[in-house]
């Protein structure tokens, strides 16, 4: 049963990271800017919900309404930031930097106004759990997985069924073509950084839910999530979502055999793994 | 566009001699050095001139949750000191650093208070920045007080560096002894891997053996990280009679996760379970843990709520017990009619060697010797079962 | 005067750290956050060396730097094949993986705790205990490690790094191995980073993984962005003002708990602000 329990973690994790990788996919493929503050705005959600649970708001709401801030906060940040970095020919790593620094500003404003504590919701509903054939959730837990599962698809729906979504793609694989023809390229980075941040906002505040809030732990989160981008393949939303579960359960199923210390060392060596032998990733558009 | 013709004379032009930009690179290096020297005018001193001292905390950073609660332990000590006339009439004053849990920052942060502020005592925090300073504080002849960290190397890193609770050692041979006189045989822990996290791992490892007891396993996890699921699920299998807990932040998921999960072994720990984010949650009923006895008398601890707004708990009564010890030895020094240094300080504290304050310690060696209770937690409260007296 | 000393002191190991991040990640163009990590690996090598009277302080230098060499060859080697953000990735899990490493090789690193009680350099009989002999040590490294930095750039290889920067398949299509010239720059840059973290680990005696963690990665590369990649002057401006910023914003009145929050935040803003309005740094030049 600890095999089982361990999976199952593993998948819920996986899940809420999964929604994390595919929000980063979509908005990295889209724009090609390693947005770092993607973990800024994935924190920030997490806060505007504890913030207003704490005010007497019923903890979904709360979510939407951080969803709903985050996908300003992701838009400003395209709009006023990156995009005036582009109009000025910013390099790559000057874009990076800048991003580091918006996620810096962030970090610490939440710091500043919530304390560096790690600071757990009130909500009674958070703890109680269901248990089935032998495996233990939490309500958190199971309301993480169902939510962050149907994420995927709604994604893949979107990106494929929807004219939005078929423009975004379209920028996306050529922003030059883009530019020519009527697509508006700049008006689809602040949609795509838009729905990106509120898409991170949903395991944002779900985690945070389980586990707290904290100012400072999205960094290690989001990289892991970028692995999972990479090692998936760019500009695939399956390949990102599928290894971030895939590295999520290995995380959990590692403490098997060796000691927690090491885990870390293990994702990263499968992502090397990959990049030596398949580096495009498991699932490539081209 | 790209000739090699065309790179060589743009490197060239970096390289060339410049002119304008020296002038920039001395004006900025200029700007920079003014503007890192806080430069203060040296006081002449007078009797009723405040006692400066300094304080080097980690303020912001991950451990900055830790840090802020010590300054507000600090400043909670400073004000009721000031507030009943000082130490010998003179307002104390404390000056903060933040050294963001670097050790690096920390030995700026200390050479800039000693050399700038002349300050004769500097409170720090966590054993890494701590540590860094120590050789520093023995060459300088200025006294290091310690007033949270417990690794066991701080025991004996510095002749000038006071450790105001005692090292983790000396609480987790109380608990190894409690638990095998009460019937527990065998040990999982759990630590943070850090500093004091890990020297907690090697004492409990250490102190539990040597009375018999049998470690089955360990595991770490990183300083904030909140998900224990896996760790807690291993125990679970390998069922411990006792888990062994060493984390400075984070008890709070840790007793919810237990309450979710309702493992059959007992969570057993030191001072650091002293968190009202774990007091309050329901999963910490019947954890056991020693106690450094840190419980403000309920006055005192009901008026630095009412300053801050927050419970003083562990770090703010240790912190602002660190003030009075310091005090008490600063106020023999100036009645002893002697300048107020690094060294006069240090023997102070030793002539004093009982230091009847908030929390009694006395100073036989470096680390304070204080009462070590058992408690266990029930609904929110710690009731003591046991209590060890100063030996 | 020791406030004024250990400043010049770390600034100047932070520009020798600061040259071997703008050799790689400036001029050879290989986006890198692990430079913590190679620095963390000549500050351990010297500090383990001389804590264990293995051998002199030069010779242990020397080797820190062999090593480090080594090691960012090994490492951009297979990571270059792939191109652009991939490494980044790649280079983030270095870091981490060096992080893990520092903190749990107990045996040489002295694990979580780190290494303490590092001896002072000693060269040929002159021991290097106090401020103003450590600030000479390492102000002449690092002019030793500018002069370096120039005449590389100044040299056919250094030319050809930068001809790449510009336009790599232009460089490619006339013969040129840009893999090659590549992991030579990173292998180069690992040296500096290695004496660099030798010089630290004497200086401060104690040694420990939060020091050359991603944060201080981060904090490197902010130092030559803001001082200008690709330039000599830049490499040198940075570390100076970088180190001395969170001073100069000590000197904003703001009640104490939200002072230190609000200043790391300033520093973000600072960032931002750089990468808008001064992208090519202090000291850098308008490409």
């Amino acid at each position: 049963m600890l095999l089982l329990q361990l999976l199952i973690n593993g998948l819920v994790t996986g899940c809420a990271l999964g929604v994390i990788a595919i929000s980063f996919s979509l908005a990295y493929s889209t724009t090609r800017i390693f947005h770092v503050a993607h973990a800024g705005v994935y924190t920030l959600a997490g806060y505007v919900a504890f913030a207003l649970a704490g005010l007497g708001v019923p903890d979904m709401v709360a979510l939407l309404a951080a969803m709903a801030v985050c996908a300003l906060v992701g838009a400003l940040i395209q709009s006023e930031l990156y995009a005036r970095l582009a109009r000025r020919r910013a390099t790559h790593l000057g874009v990076l930097i800048a991003s580091l620094g918006v996620l810096a500003v962030i970090q610490n404003l939440l710091s500043g106004v919530f304390t560096p504590n790690i600071r757990p919701f009130a909500s009674a509903w958070r703890g109680r759990t269901l248990s089935f054939g032998g495996v233990t959730l939490t309500q958190v837990q199971l309301v993480t997985l169902v939510v962050c599962a149907a994420v995927y698809p709604a994604a893949l729906l979107f990106t494929r069924r929807t004219v939005l979504g078929k423009q975004i793609r379209a920028v996306a694989s050529n922003p030059f073509l883009a530019e020519i023809t009527r697509l508006e390229p700049q008006k689809t980075y602040i949609i795509v950084m838009a729905i990106a941040s509120a898409m991170v906002a949903i395991p944002g505040v779900l985690v945070a839910l389980d586990f707290g809030v904290q100012p400072y732990d999205g960094t290690t989160v989001l990289l892991t999530a970028t692995i999972a981008v990479i090692a998936g393949g760019v500009g695939s939303l399956t390949g990102a979502f599928l290894m971030a579960v895939l590295i999520s359960v290995l995380q959990n199923l590692s403490l098997l055999v060796i000691s927690g210390e090491w885990s870390v060392g293990v994702t990263f060596l499968i992502f090397l793994i990959f990049m030596l032998f398949r580096p495009r990733g498991l699932f490539t558009r081209r | 566009m790209s000739s090699p013709m065309h790179h060589a004379e743009h490197t060239r032009a970096v390289l060339a001699p410049p002119t304008i930009s020296t002038r920039r690179t001395v004006l900025t290096l200029l700007a920079a050095t003014i503007g890192a020297g806080a430069l203060t005018v040296p006081r002449r001193a007078s009797a009723a001139d405040p006692i400066r001292l300094g304080a080097i905390l980690p303020l912001t950073g991950p451990d900055a949750s830790v840090g802020i609660q010590q300054q507000r332990g600090l400043r909670f000590g400073v004000s009721r000191l000031n507030a009943a006339g000082g130490i010998a009439g003179r307002p104390l004053e404390i000056l903060y650093e933040d050294d963001e849990g670097r050790p690096d920052q920390a030995i700026i942060s200390f050479n800039k208070l000693v050399s700038l502020e002349g300050v004769p005592l500097i409170f720090s925090a966590f054993s890494g920045p701590t540590l860094a300073m120590a050789p520093l504080a023995t060459r300088k002849k200025i006294v290091l007080v310690n007033g949270g960290a417990q690794a066991d190397r701080l025991a004996k890193a510095s002749p000038y560096l006071f450790n105001t609770i005692p090292v983790a050692a000396d609480e987790i041979a109380v608990l190894a002894k409690y638990l095998i006189s009460n019937g527990k045989k065998t040990a999982g822990i759990l630590y943070e891997n850090d500093a004091g996290g890990s020297a907690g791992r090697n004492d409990f490892r250490a102190a539990f053996e040597q009375v018999g007891g049998t470690i089955i396993g360990q595991e770490p996890v990183t300083f904030g990280q909140t998900d224990y699921r896996p760790m807690l699920l291993k125990f679970a299998s390998s069922k411990p009679d006792v888990l062994f807990v060493m984390l400075s932040d984070g008890l709070g998921p840790l007793a919810d996760q237990i309450y979710q999960m309702k493992p059959s072994f007992l969570i057993v720990g030191t001072s650091f379970f002293n968190d009202p984010a774990l007091l309050h949650s329901p999963g910490s009923n019947g954890w056991l843990h020693t106690q450094v006895k840190i419980k403000a008398p309920t006055a005192i601890a009901a008026s630095f709520k009412s300053m801050f707004n927050v419970d003083m708990e562990f770090w703010g009564s240790q912190y602002s017990n660190a003030t009075y010890i310091m005090a008490q030895a600063i106020a023999r020094v100036i009645a002893q009619k002697e300048p107020i240094t690094g060294e006069n300080i240090r023997q102070a504290i030793f002539d004093i060697k009982t230091f009847n304050v908030m929390l009694p310690a006395v100073f036989a060696t470096n680390t304070a010797a204080m009462e070590i209770d058992i408690a266990r937690i029930q609904d929110a409260q710690q009731h003591v079962v046991q209590a060890i007296k100063l030996g | 005067m020791d406030f004024f000393l250990s400043y010049f002191i770390l600034a100047s190991i932070f520009v020798i750290v600061g040259l071997s991040t703008n050799l790689l990640v400036g001029v050879a163009g290989i986006f890198s956050v692990s430079q913590a990590a190679v620095f963390g690996v000549g500050a351990y090598t010297v500090g383990y060396l001389l804590s264990n009277d293995v051998m002199g302080f030069l010779p242990a230098l020397v080797l820190a730097g062999a090593l480090c060499l080594l090691l960012n060859v090994l490492v951009t080697l297979p990571s270059l094949r792939v191109s652009g953000d991939y490494f980044v990735v790649t280079s983030f899990g270095i870091q981490l993986l060096a992080t893990a490493a520092f903190t749990n090789w107990d045996g040489i690193t002295g694990g979580a705790s780190g290494l303490a009680g590092i001896p002072p350099a000693d060269l040929f009989g002159w021991s290097v205990d106090n401020s103003y002999k450590t600030l000479a040590l390492t102000g002449v490294i690092m002019c030793i490690a500018c002069l370096g930095f120039a005449l590389i750039m100044r040299s056919p290889f250094g030319r050809l790094l930068l001809a790449i920067r510009e336009d790599e398949l232009a460089v490619a299509a006339a013969g040129r191995n840009v893999l090659r010239a590549k992991v030579e720059a990173a292998g180069l840059a690992g040296v500096f980073a290695g004496v660099a973290g030798g010089l630290y680990a004497v200086y401060l005696s104690f040694i420990d993984p939060s020091t050359f963690d991603l944060n201080a990665s981060v904090l490197l590369l902010t130092m030559v962005v803001l001082g200008g990649a690709r330039t000599l002057a830049g490499s040198i401006v940075g570390p100076f003002v970088v180190l001395a910023l969170p001073q100069a914003l000590a000197m904003i009145d703001l009640p104490t708990t939200v002072a230190a929050s609000a200043r790391q935040g300033i520093y973000g803003a600072l960032l931002i602000a750089f990468m808008l309005f001064r992208p090519q740094g202090l000291m850098g030049r308008r490409l």
